[in-house]
């Protein structure tokens, strides 16, 4: 309750409305993801203090996934990529006439994918932070190698790439200061490089300027409005065949948040996976099937909360989006994990609350707005990128008052751009940024509080097990490729 | 991708050996724990295995796939990216000492009016209301420090 007081505050609520409002526009703009968004408006949080700035973060993430549907349902062009799957339905119950029903009804169905998500991050983070208390250097480190093992194999793209570019990230993150003996590494001379390479720096160059140029090479013309918004309001049968299908989108969407590395997009299309199965008419799916839209987008919106989970209670973001939350914590020398619920209960129980008011605001906001934001699709791109560059240079620039962080994030932007058009997922790269220094940290005081006996990794249980799972999960990877290899050349043999 | 991901493992096959020399330059381990040579060596050693593993899969694959000539950027993408780039890079160059105000104007219009081929007056508009608009939020409402130039701006 104390929670619901602080976010209440006028400041605290002004920058939850200003989070929904700037998430929602972003969502609907096709070619910026949430990661991307939410580095972009990271330098605006700079003078503020950590409260405001992650209710401002938290409502941006959210705001963005409200808005990824409506382009979704209006121009069959998903805002985001957790929003392909409402193109499936969205687009022709709106070809139907009834855009304003599969728009409400995705309003709806967030909402209670947000709000069903933030009871479960309650649930679920403060019962994991207490049990975390027990983690110790060991520990961390092993949960650190499961984490982004996970991330890695449940991510959906190439094992290999997305392997290399964790492992990119974490080269990245030994420039600078070394923990052991505080030797420079990799700095050349150059005394920008001392205190590493920032998160900010890379987030920017990767998801900022990377996503910028892909937009931009080519001229970007967004399609035209051409569905009417009779009434916005679903009916009261639509909510009724929908009901069943947000609180499985719910469920599916919160537990798929909770696994590091699946996030929204997988979420959205289990979701739709199951209500085609469950429904009795599957063959309406694909032709405006209401629950194709109410099932996918509770789901999405759940998958955020879920996501929250391992970020608050174990310090392991779960996506790209959570590890910029993650790096924008510790630039407001916040460390999330198990002990922020104990040196920081004010911050995190906001934070919490303010889960719960951005889903209020931003159903307000979507219901009767839609329209206003639907007609930001007839701002040009070629007006855009130019500020949005203009915001990434400048956001870089005021982290340290440094040119040369911004010629190094300029170098990150033109990797980013080939990382986007070659599959290379930059997630990754980020992740193994933030938690390499971490990882090495906790590799350091295991083996010294174990007086260089490598065995404590093995020989802690809960850093046993969760090395074992991480094990477990890797032969299994391994035995899938091989048999598909196996495959592939049984077919390639006459 | 069969060409780019070969190019990308050779990146990463340079950017391992380069991790691996350099870590020798730094002590592997001192009594207990590991030195700072330690965690750059390994990650070179991964780098390197996974890199090989990518080009060896590389050759094993059968065809490129059907969007590889999709995805190459073709020259005029190139061009748009770099020119782009290179007003970028331009902006980072001077805006220390022409200033923020008048770098700002000058990238939004030659975005505008080179690469996009707005109007000449538009373009001149659009980047006054821009540079201005971004001047007042980040000088005033966010309190962040601007480069000054020549002209104090």
């Amino acid at each position: 309750m104390h929670g619901f007081a602080l976010v209440l505050t006028p400041y605290n609520l002004w920058m939850a409305v200003v989070g929904c409002f700037f998430g929602t526009i972003v969502g609907i703009l096709p070619g910026l993801g949430p990661s991307a968004t939410i580095a972009m408006l990271l330098p605006f949080t700079f003078g503020m203090s950590a409260t405001p700035a992650m209710i401002m973060l938290c409502a941006l993430y959210y705001g963005a996934k409200y808005g990824g549907s409506t382009t979704s349902i209006l121009i069959n062009v998903p805002g985001e990529n957790a929003s392909v799957v409402t193109t499936f339905d969205g687009y022709q119950m709106a070809l139907q006439g009834r855009a304003g029903s599969a728009l409400g009804i995705s309003a709806i169905g967030s909402f209670f994918g947000g709000i069903l998500g933030t009871f479960g991050l309650i649930f679920i983070a403060v019962p994991l932070a207490e049990f975390s208390l027990k983690f110790g250097p060991a520990e961390y480190f092993s949960l650190i190698i499961m984490g982004m093992l996970t991330i890695v194999f449940v991510g959906g793209q190439s094992i290999i790439k997305s392997l290399m570019s964790a492992v990119l990230g974490l080269s990245v993150g030994v420039v600078g200061t070394d923990v052991v003996q505080g030797a420079p590494r990799f700095v050349y001379g150059i005394p920008e490089l001392m205190d590493g390479v920032s998160f900010v720096v890379m987030v920017m160059g990767v998801f900022g300027i990377g996503e910028v140029l892909v937009s931009a090479e080519k001229r970007v013309r967004m399609g035209s409005i051409k569905v009417p918004f009779s009434k916005l309001m679903p009916s009261l049968s639509d909510l009724v065949q929908s009901k069943w299908a947000m609180l499985r989108g719910s469920v599916i969407g919160f537990i798929i948040g909770v696994l590091p590395g699946a996030g929204s997009t997988i979420a959205s299309f289990i979701s739709y996976g199951v209500e085609k199965s469950c429904s009795k008419h599957p063959e309406l799916f694909g032709k405006g099937a209401i629950e194709g839209v109410a099932g996918p987008e509770t789901a999405n919106n759940a998958s955020c909360s879920g996501e929250m989970v391992p970020l608050l209670s174990l310090g392991i973001p779960g996506s790209g989006s959570t590890a910029v939350m993650l790096g924008a914590l510790m630039l407001y020398g916040l460390r999330p994990g198990p002990m922020l619920f104990t040196t920081n209960p004010d911050f995190v129980w906001t934070l919490i609350a303010s889960l719960f008011v951005g889903n209020i605001i931003l159903l307000i906001m979507n219901l009767p707005m839609v329209p206003l934001f639907a007609y930001t699709l007839r701002l040009s791109y070629s007006i855009l990128y130019p500020a949005i560059l203009l915001v990434c240079i400048i956001g870089v620039y005021s982290v340290n008052n440094s040119v040369f962080d911004v010629w190094t994030m300029l170098i990150f932007g033109v990797a980013g751009y080939f990382m986007k058009k070659y599959d290379i997922p930059g997630a990754p790269m980020v992740i193994g940024l933030v938690l390499g220094p971490i990882l090495e940290q906790s590799l350091y005081r295991a083996l010294s509080l174990g007086h260089g006996d490598i065995t404590v990794f093995v020989t802690r249980p809960i850093s046993a097990v969760l090395l074992g799972i991480a094990a477990v999960m890797t032969v299994a990877v391994l035995f899938k490729q091989v048999k598909m290899m196996r495959k592939e050349i049984r077919e390639e043999s006459p | 991708m069969k060409k780019a991901d070969r190019i990308f493992a050779l990146i990463g096959l340079g950017l391992s050996c380069w991790l691996i020399l350099e870590s020798r330059k730094f002590d592997y381990m001192t009594t207990y724990t590991p030195g700072p040579g330690f965690h750059p060596l390994w990650l070179g050693i991964c780098l390197a295995l996974l890199s090989l593993a990518l080009l060896v899969d590389t050759f094993r694959r059968k065809g490129g796939t059907v969007d590889e000539g999709n995805r190459l950027p073709g020259e005029k993408s190139l061009f748009r990216v770099g020119l782009i780039l290179l007003f970028t890079a331009g902006f980072a160059l001077s805006m220390t000492t022409l200033g923020f105000v008048p770098t700002v104007l000058v990238f939004v219009f030659l975005i505008l009016y080179v690469l996009e081929h707005y109007p000449l007056f538009k373009s001149i508009l659009y980047s006054c209301i821009m540079s201005g608009t971004i001047f007042l939020i980040f000088r005033y409402w966010l309190n962040v420090d601007l480069p000054k130039g020549w002209l104090g701006l």
